[in-house]
């Protein structure tokens, strides 16, 4: 038989009562050896637990997704001219209204845009575009620090869901400088970090779908090259000019059809 | 950055891990758990607007309860859909209710949290109100307010739930209720 007084000592334990009440709570528990033992069983579950319970925290992963999604939250929040700089499906409602609006030109127009909005409009392209410009912000560009490939790429085995190429092209000016996993298109994906001159070249690459992608983007002044290598989509990504990143382009390509018997 | 996108950020990602405790407490899964922060998080920031007063961490745990149980009903909608139309539809339904979750597997496995492994096995309804009062230390009334039940089921309920969890402690360490001081 329990105490009628045991939620009032309850709330005494939980600081939800008031100096006056606590004072008679006080007094009651001196009088009543129940409530004596429920205060103290109230005290030892509480530390046992806090202390014998993992303290969960938001990964860096999650935090990366929640800022890529507020980041597209905002930009449908913009003005649509800023919106249409950046395009992405929340855009469809700039182009319902070129249709609706105007003339037969701009409906050719806007069928124009239908065919390539697949294309153009991928989520995919703002979020590597996105991600190239976190890594460059400090301390985001690299996880694993080498110039090595034996140390970078044994190193994605445990941090991304994929195993891309890795390889020096020191020689040829294509530094390798390491390696990062990112959190693209719902998986980690293997980021391979190059430098060329002063120039920072980011390799993205994860496991393909089959989904179609744009052989080449630009966005927010980045340029974006996509191939694809076995069961692997590759995209290189900076702020070099087109030829310099289809140097290296071409040298991985050329690698991995060369080391495919491997 | 612009200023509303600032102002939410300063105001509600302090209370992101808070968010994400509850919502892995209350999912007991890493990836729903990400899921429904992940949406509460928009649908906060859709509504920031609205949000008044100075309790910022009650409004998002309130938000992330309604996304987790908006896809724990999908969930059920889903695993509840077409059966099987032989005799094995009973079966299947019986196992689906008691296979164990990989997280909870994962817990007995890795045995050096006892008290993940005690939470898990309370009551959503009794493990919500321990991870409120006794991890995020929030009073009845932010506890009323994210669980939408009056206070006195607050405490009545938070007193269940503290017996309950007591009981499965001393089951675990072997010590009789009654050796208790």
């Amino acid at each position: 038989m329990q105490c009628p007084d045991s939620l009032r000592v309850q709330a005494f334990f939980d600081g939800e009562v008031d100096a006056v009440s606590a004072a008679e709570i006080e007094r009651h528990t001196e009088g009543c050896a129940q409530c004596r033992a429920l205060l103290q069983e109230l005290e030892r579950t509480r530390t046992a637990l806090r202390q014998g319970v993992t303290d969960f925290r938001a990964s860096p992963a999650l935090r990366a997704r929640i800022s890529a999604a507020l980041d597209q939250e905002s930009i449908g929040r913009a003005p649509p001219r800023r919106a249409s700089a950046r395009a992405s499906w929340r855009t469809q409602p700039f182009w319902l209204g070129a249709v609706s609006g105007l003339g037969a030109s701009a409906v050719a127009a806007a069928l124009l845009f239908l065919l390539l909005a697949p294309l153009l409009n991928n989520p995919l392209v703002d979020d590597l575009a996105d991600a190239h410009m976190r890594s460059l912000m400090p301390q985001h560009l690299i996880d694993v620090v080498s110039t090595d490939k034996h140390t970078v790429k044994p190193w994605f085995a445990g941090h991304a869901d994929v195993s891309p190429v890795v390889a020096d092209f020191g020689d040829r000016g294509y530094r390798l400088i390491g390696g990062r996993a990112d959190y693209i298109d719902h998986q980690r994906s293997a980021v391979v970090v190059y430098q060329h001159g002063a120039h920072v070249i980011n390799v993205f690459s994860w496991a393909a779908d089959g989904r179609s992608l744009p052989k080449s983007a630009t966005r927010s002044g980045f340029r974006l090259l996509f191939w694809r290598a076995g069961d692997l989509e590759y995209c290189a990504v900076s702020d070099t000019g087109w030829d310099e990143l289809q140097g290296l382009v071409a040298l991985l390509a050329n690698l991995n059809s060369s080391d495919l018997p491997k | 950055m612009d200023d509303r996108r600032g102002r939410f950020e300063a105001q509600v990602l302090p209370h992101l891990d808070a968010a994400y405790r509850f919502a892995r407490w209350l999912s007991r899964s890493p990836s729903d758990a990400d899921d429904a922060v992940q949406e509460a998080i928009l649908r906060a920031f859709r509504a920031f607007d609205s949000l008044r007063g100075t309790d910022t961490k009650a409004w998002l745990l309130t938000i992330v309860r309604n996304c987790h149980s908006t896809a724990l009903k999908q969930q059920q909608r889903r695993a509840s859909g077409p059966l099987p139309e032989d005799g094995d539809a009973q079966m299947d339904e019986a196992m689906i209710a008691t296979a164990p979750d990989p997280e909870s597997a994962a817990i007995r496995r890795d045995d050096e949290r006892t008290f993940d492994r005690l939470m898990a096995a309370l009551s959503a309804e009794h493990r919500e109100v321990l991870v409120l009062r006794e991890i995020e230390e929030m009073d009845y009334r932010e506890i009323a307010a994210v669980t939408n039940l009056p206070i006195g089921t607050v405490m009545s309920r938070l007193a269940r739930a503290r017996a309950a969890l007591k009981t499965r402690w001393l089951q675990e360490t072997g010590t009789k209720p009654h050796a208790m001081p």
